[in-house]
């Protein structure tokens, strides 16, 4: 069965509403909601509370359950 | 499997608010001659960016810990954005950091790092946008290197969006953001909540003094 939650982009304020299933990975949804906010998946993390979501781990893996808030954080990288 | 289904997005409504009043804000005091006189202009015109003390602080003294190993530091900004008339301006309100991989000329959080930012996050206390994110150059001046704009192109696009760069060796601080897609200095104020006021929520009495038998006054 399909889950629901809402990825906010803490950059903006901007949520979007994804469907997930079990078997998709942290790194699609990254994609996704990325992908919808035109932004490079590769420059963000995810977070549901205090834990990091790890890319490989699929939803049903990382635990993600029905009517989820996750959090999408910039990681920035400086040189100087 | 078919990949996520994004169902609907929705963005923010900017609030309209006035921004700190100019008796309770002040320029940094590292800005250099030229920035302080860009400030002072743009005072008059309307800031874009103003920085809660606390997170003034809080910056500075990351970037002076590691100022003696020459190590650059990193964090992101928290606040919000609002609207006063025509123009959009954000506040700094606080900042996070975790631990970081860093040298003198590169930083980035630490891959084991992120649970203690997000746990900083969580402890934040109020409803936040990141607003920006600062890092230092230790000894190496304020601007925006190559990596850096890549940064702010990649993460911080949007024009609320801003880049603090700390030099603690040379005490100096500078602010970034882009433009349509050009790096400019941003100028931007510290402010401070009127409960941080020292007096605030006091009535001052003015003390009475009266002399003693001997001559020496004393304060009741």
């Amino acid at each position: 069965m399909p889950l629901r939650v809402k990825v906010r982009n803490a950059e903006s304020g901007a949520t979007v509403d994804m469907e997930l299933e079990g078997e998709n990975t942290i790194e699609d949804i990254i994609e996704g909601a990325a992908g919808y906010w035109e932004k490079d998946a590769g420059a963000y993390v995810l977070r549901r509370g205090k834990r990091l979501l790890r890319g490989q781990q699929t939803v049903a893996e990382a635990g993600v359950l029905n009517s989820d808030d996750l959090e999408l954080i910039p990681d920035p990288e400086g040189g100087g | 499997m078919r990949p996520p289904l994004v169902l609907d997005g929705k963005e923010i409504q900017i609030e309209e608010r006035s921004p700190p009043p100019t008796e309770r804000r002040r320029a940094h005091k590292w800005l250099g001659e030229k920035a302080l006189t860009r400030y002072k202009d743009a005072e008059s015109e309307g800031l874009e960016l103003f920085i809660s003390k606390v997170a003034k602080e809080k910056m500075r003294n990351h970037a002076l810990r590691h100022a003696d190993e020459k190590k650059e530091v990193m964090g992101l900004m928290l606040g919000w954005i609002f609207r006063s008339g025509e123009r959009e301006y954000a506040i700094v309100r606080d900042v996070v950091t975790t631990d970081l991989d860093s040298s003198s000329v590169h930083v980035r959080f630490d891959r084991e790092g992120f649970e203690k930012l997000f746990a900083s996050l969580e402890e934040s206390g109020f409803d936040y946008l990141i607003v920006g994110w600062y890092h230092s150059h230790p000894g190496h001046g304020c601007f925006m290197s190559s990596t850096d704009v890549e940064t702010q192109q990649t993460l911080f696009g949007r024009r609320h969006h801003s880049a603090i760069v700390i030099d603690p060796v040379n005490k100096a601080v500078e602010a970034f953001f882009l433009d349509g897609g050009t790096m400019k200095a941003r100028d931007f104020a510290v402010y401070w909540d009127e409960y941080e006021s020292p007096y605030h929520g006091t009535s001052v009495r003015t003390r009475r003094v009266r002399s003693d038998p001997d001559g020496v006054p004393s304060a009741e």
